[in-house]
């Protein structure tokens, strides 16, 4: 069968990108509005998870630095707004343009060494400093900012009157806004970080800057050579990278209203999370951590209470009743292996490969406005 | 200088751990050029089934074999149907792999035996703590210069160097040994004067994962309990040694796992409000990011020469 073409930009592509659009948002306000407690607070977790990701995404799917080092970076985030809330008395949502510079001057500090170490000396390099950002916390010198290994109580928001509700025409399109702790207020400060780190992204990757980042991912030394400045750019990116994973550690904190250095997006663990969604859904594209955060959100949840034998499928129950724990982590590790046997780019890279068998997408010529045939080469003599 | 003595014998005890980890970074990095991620997991792994066959009341002195054995079968299986295929895709693809499969043990291990520090009395151990090698009760010290140095520190100490010693023989004198050499300094050129590389890459992530459950069922012994996170923080300073004495020096491997011992231990402990216990890890990352900047092969590394 022959594939269709579609032309990038064309009627055809705006029809498919506008239903995808709609799609999604009608589902981004399906759930606050109608899913339950549960779900919504599922789903906070998935989009804190996909905003780290993407972040990581940048600096290591685009410029290829191995970083296991943004747990710090989140930690910063989440320490910036427990600290300026729970001590200062500020209001949170203050609190994300503090940690947007801090993470930044951080992350440009660590491309300094990463302008010399390379490959996986950078991931140990990144390796450590996730081991000792916790540390740090509880270091008795900062336990007057940092509350130590105890952390910091009342981050988050005090809803001490009813908040208003924003109706549209007797309508309320946003769920409850309403009470103490409300889910659905998280839920939307959540959504509004993915948006702006995923367009961050966007606008970085598409632009003259994105490019230089390819660049130096797919060959340094040739990239130095065409004029991109590795020194300036990799600051960038480090800089970026760790600003942008420090919004959703703000959210953490407002989200359970405390702060510990040892929860688990704080630690190595929580690198090592970060990254290995982003692989699995895909590194490199911008879908690809949204798309692997949610599975691993997905995974974990279901398999989250198997440790109830009878509450295991009845197929995978012999495979997995044997343990106590929940097998979440290790499924996913093993698709994480399987995926870099069978598909190098992650899920996003599976599903291009199989959908280019039916549709192509013809880019737009560069350098003009209008679609015009091509020109037939001249025959070589 | 009994303070001094007391803490240079702890660092090189626990220098001691760092550098059996650190040598089984070395021997693989040697033969395929890649960091092993796993490594520290694979050890914990060994130390578990070590623990098993401490609760169906195996001595020390027959479970460490079977332990080794255990990890020379989990390293070699990995090398032939993980990390063999994948090296040929891109450094990456292995460096990921071996970070699935540092999430999968720690997941396995704790399926397996819970998340808590065994032996455990509430769930029924046997065992009062971790068998330890070496004598392990409240008098086994030795006075030396009116510092009491525990029997145990001496004994992992002289256990690392005899390893050491076994291992040097091993590169040196065996054909085994000597092909490894080969393949660690031209793996196409070994191939070509008849010396089986797939066999002799298999038989180096066997060996260096059996080096490390060494290392891994002493630290519990010093530590008396296993639990899930004991071999994170021994990761990063086996990383620390390796990078200090460097990536592909086996005897710099131990000497920069004890120098790390020594150093992390008095700088704890002379400087108890600015370093202490917390910020010891903080030591690792400094000697990590200085030898990297100032001499990126290490003390006794080979510098890599690139063509660009």
């Amino acid at each position: 069968m022959k594939p269709i073409a579609i032309r990038s930009g064309g009627a055809a592509s705006w029809a498919i990108r506008l239903v995808v659009t709609a799609l999604l948002v009608y589902l981004a306000f399906w759930i606050p509005t109608s899913a339950s407690n549960g779900v919504i607070d599922t789903c906070i977790t998935a989009l804190t998870l996909m905003a780290a990701a993407m972040a990581l995404n940048l600096l290591l799917g685009y410029t290829g630095q191995i970083s296991i080092g943004h747990s710090a970076f989140f930690g910063i985030g989440a320490y910036a707004t427990g600290i300026l809330v729970s001590r200062y008395g500020w209001s949170p949502f203050q609190t994300f343009a503090v940690a947007f510079v801090v993470a930044f001057v951080v992350g440009a500090l660590v491309s300094l060494p990463a302008l010399r170490i390379k490959g996986v000396y950078l991931a140990l390099v990144t390796l450590a400093l996730a081991l000792v950002f916790p540390q740090m916390i509880k270091w008795p010198k900062l336990v007057w900012l940092t509350g130590g290994a105890r952390g910091l109580d009342n981050t988050g928001f005090k809803f001490t009157k009813d908040n208003p509700t924003y109706e549209i025409f007797g309508w309320n399109p946003w769920g409850s806004l309403r009470g103490e702790n409300v889910k659905p207020f998280h839920y939307w400060i959540a959504m509004v970080i993915v948006v702006i780190v995923y367009l961050a992204c966007r606008g970085v990757v598409k632009s003259r800057a994105g490019r230089s980042l390819v660049a130096i991912r797919d060959n340094e030394t040739a990239a130095a050579v065409m004029g991109v400045n590795l020194a300036g750019t990799k600051a960038l990116a480090f800089g970026l990278s760790a600003a942008l994973c420090s919004l959703p550690g703000c959210l953490s904190a407002i989200r359970t209203g405390n702060v510990t250095p040892d929860s688990t997006n704080l630690t190595v663990q929580g690198s090592i999370t970060f990254l290995i969604v982003m692989v699995v859904g895909g590194a490199g594209s911008l879908w690809g951590p949204i798309v692997g955060s949610v599975l691993f959100v997905f995974i974990t949840e279901r398999t989250g209470d198997w440790s109830d034998p009878d509450a295991i499928p009845g197929l995978l129950r012999p495979l997995f009743s044997w343990s106590s724990t929940p097998p979440g982590t290790g499924i996913f590790a093993i698709i994480l292996i399987v995926l870099m046997f069978v598909a190098p780019f992650g899920i996003v890279g599976m599903w291009r490969r199989f959908q280019a068998r039916f549709v192509v997408v013809v880019p737009r010529p560069a350098g003009t406005g209008t679609i015009t045939e091509p020109v037939a080469a001249p025959a070589e003599a | 200088m009994e303070l001094f003595l007391q803490r240079l014998f702890d660092g090189l005890s626990q220098g001691s751990v760092y550098a059996l980890i650190a040598l089984g970074l070395v021997i693989i990095y040697r033969g395929t050029g890649h960091l092993n991620f796993a490594q520290g997991e694979m050890a914990l792994f060994c130390t578990y089934v070590v623990y098993q066959l401490g609760e169906w009341g195996f001595p020390i002195g027959i479970a460490l074999p079977i332990g080794m054995l255990v990890g020379f079968a989990l390293g070699a299986v990995t090398e032939v149907t993980l990390i063999r295929p994948i090296a040929k895709k891109s450094a990456f693809a292995v460096f990921i792999v071996t970070l699935g499969l540092f999430q999968f043990l720690n997941w396995l291990d704790g399926a397996i035996w819970a998340d808590q520090p065994l032996p455990n009395s509430g769930v029924g151990s046997n065992q009062q703590s971790f068998p330890s090698l070496f004598p392990n009760k409240p008098d086994d010290f030795v006075t030396i210069f009116g510092a009491a140095i525990r029997l145990q520190s001496i004994g992992v100490f002289l256990l690392v160097l005899v390893l050491f010693g076994l291992l040097y023989l091993l590169f040196n004198f065996t054909k085994l040994g000597l092909s490894m050499n080969a393949v660690a300094s031209n793996a196409e050129s070994a191939k070509l004067v008849g010396i089986r590389t797939n066999l002799v890459l298999m038989t180096s992530w066997g060996l260096a994962a059996a080096i490390g459950a060494v290392g891994g069922v002493v630290f519990a012994g010093i530590n008396s309990n296993v639990n899930l996170s004991l071999m994170f923080g021994v990761f990063i300073y086996a990383s620390a040694a390796a990078t200090l004495g460097g990536f592909d020096s086996p005897g710099g491997a131990v000497l920069g796992g004890l120098i790390i011992g020594v150093i992390e231990n008095l700088a704890a402990g002379y400087f108890p409000k600015w370093v202490g216990q917390e910020m010891k890890v903080g030591v690792a990352l400094m000697v990590i990011l200085v030898v990297l900047l100032v001499k990126p092969s290490g003390l006794f590394g080979t510098a890599k020469v690139e063509r660009v």
